[in-house]
């Protein structure tokens, strides 16, 4: 069974399209890694599923659950980290998520396991605007997973961490649909970090979807096709690069 | 509508200082002008509150529409600062709750600064004047006036900052608008229902068709408002 669906999703500004006829299946209870190099898509599909950003053309599912008439129903069962993390700089890392808790109905509880989690807890009574950029990616992350929502859309997580936080935080989206029987659509522009996390993969480009399948069929593809297997990162380039070649060699 | 919650984001955004910084300013500008010139003005003829409000409520009313100026574009700078109201916007509430908390909230302040200011003339009226009764329930009634008048500049103020992620376009927008309120004084006509211009009216110079002016822009306000915030939506 799918948790995300969407048929034909389009954005469009103006007449630049940055989405187009996307249609993607992310089953539920997998972590789906989302691809694609600067500008591709990534977060402006994110925004459409969170009610950001309003689709052109197209439909998606969440749940079961119909945009734009059940937006409050589906953003009831997603946690989200968008772009960079969005928070209230006058606020301790502890308020902002007390903040998101209220929102949310949560027990009290709630805050400390999320900060936890993101191992955030000595810092909570800091000004989040005196965080670090990992401080403050994992503030935002913190508050994707408060309350362990059902599906998490988590937009480039590891940005701006350490080697060690990239690791520790692979390991804890990797471990989420066990612990809290989760989804999680997470985006990179690495295809060698989504293996580490992933189960699915989707492959986006200039806003279409190039590829959408399992990391192993991935791969046998590329191999048919000749492109290079032992180098997940040249696999990716060469991806990509054949993709814009075939639209008029613009980047 | 969820006021606590508002509440909660105003920590250490220098709103509350300012509101009762403010106020306190406001409570003694009458108290100031009674001390320079008190010989004058005791002997004028006429009802104390009236000598009172006459020497001293212009320079209040225009420092409380610059309070909802500064007090309305710190809500929305916290919101936009670090883009709190987009992580709100991804979550299961509606945007009106995050509005009428505002209002709510700015209100309050503004309020809460008017009875300081109340307080400030009934010091002077005590200490300057011979007082008759009904000094203190035309005071309040005052107050209760201005209150109502007050409304409309809470309301759009909140609007337009919260239209301009730059606080400083918000700020120069109210800045502009509180001048062309003073200019009120030698145009008695329309301008008098222009919102900014309305807390500058007391007591003797409004009457019930001004507050239902007021109550009227209120509604108009937040229908335009509502109405705005739904053509944005459809246009992100
Ligand atoms: N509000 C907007 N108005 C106009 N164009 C926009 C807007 N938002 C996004 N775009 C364009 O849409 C395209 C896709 O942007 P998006 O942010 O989704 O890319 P992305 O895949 O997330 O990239 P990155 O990896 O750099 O984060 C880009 O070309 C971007 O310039
Ligand atoms: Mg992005």
């Amino acid at each position: 069974m799918n948790m995300i669906e969407t048929r034909n999703l389009t954005k469009s500004y103006g007449d630049f399209t940055a989405v187009s006829e996307l249609s993607l299946h992310i089953p539920k209870g997998s972590v789906y890694g989302f691809l694609g190099p600067n500008g591709a898509g990534k977060s402006t599909t994110m925004k459409m599923f969170l009610g950001l950003t309003r689709p052109t053309s197209g439909t998606f599912k969440i749940d079961g659950k119909q945009y734009p008439k059940d937006r409050v129903a589906i953003l009831k069962e997603i946690g989200s980290l968008i772009e960079a993390p969005a928070f209230y700089g006058n606020l301790t890392g502890e308020e902002n998520l007390e903040i998101i808790r209220k929102i949310l109905g949560l027990p009290k509880s709630a805050v400390d396991d999320a900060l936890e989690m993101v191992g955030l807890m000595q810092f909570k009574k800091r000004l989040a605007k005196k965080y670090s950029l990992g401080m403050k990616q994992r503030l935002g992350l913190a508050g994707a997973l408060l309350g362990q929502p059902p599906i998490l859309i988590l937009d480039e997580p590891t940005n701006g961490l350490d080697p060690v936080g990239i690791h520790e935080i692979r390991t804890l989206i990797r471990s989420l649909p066990q612990k809290f029987q989760c989804t999680v659509l997470v985006s990179s522009h690495l295809l060698s970090e989504i293996e580490l996390m992933a189960d699915e993969i989707g492959i986006l480009n200039h806003g279409h979807l190039l590829f959408e399948g399992s990391l192993d069929q991935l791969k046998d593809g590329a191999a048919r096709r000749g492109y290079p297997t032992e180098n997940l990162e040249e696999m990716f380039l060469a991806l990509i690069d054949e993709d814009n070649q075939r639209r008029g060699g613009q980047r | 509508m969820n006021f606590g919650i508002e509440w909660a984001k105003m920590k250490r955004s220098g709103f509350v200082p300012a509101f009762l910084a403010g106020g306190a300013l406001g409570a003694f500008v009458p108290v100031i002008q009674m001390a320079v010139r008190s010989e004058n003005d005791t002997g004028f003829l006429g009802k104390p509150l009236e000598i009172l409000l006459e020497a001293n409520w212009s320079m209040i009313a225009m420092l409380n529409v610059m309070l909802i100026v500064a007090g309305a574009c710190m809500m929305y700078h916290i919101e936009y600062e670090e883009r709190g109201i987009q992580k709100i916007r991804t979550l299961p509430t509606k945007e009106w709750h995050l509005t009428a908390g505002k209002f709510l909230i700015l209100m309050i302040a503004s309020f809460g600064a008017l009875v300081l200011e109340t307080v400030g003339l009934g010091g002077c009226g005590i200490y300057w004047f011979e007082i008759s009764e009904d000094f203190f329930t035309e005071l309040l009634k005052n107050m209760g006036y201005v209150m109502v008048l007050t409304l409309p500049t809470v309301i759009i103020m909140l609007m337009i900052a919260s239209w301009f992620q730059n606080m400083w376009i918000s700020l120069g927008i109210g800045v502009l608008c509180v001048f062309t309120a003073t200019m009120r004084q030698t145009d008695n006509g329309l301008l008098s229902l222009f919102p900014f211009a309305m807390p500058f009216q007391t007591v003797y110079e409004a009457n019930v068709n001004d507050l239902i002016a007021a109550a009227a822009e209120v509604i108009a306000f937040a229908m335009i408002g509502w109405g705005i915030e739904k053509i944005r939506k459809k246009t992100v």
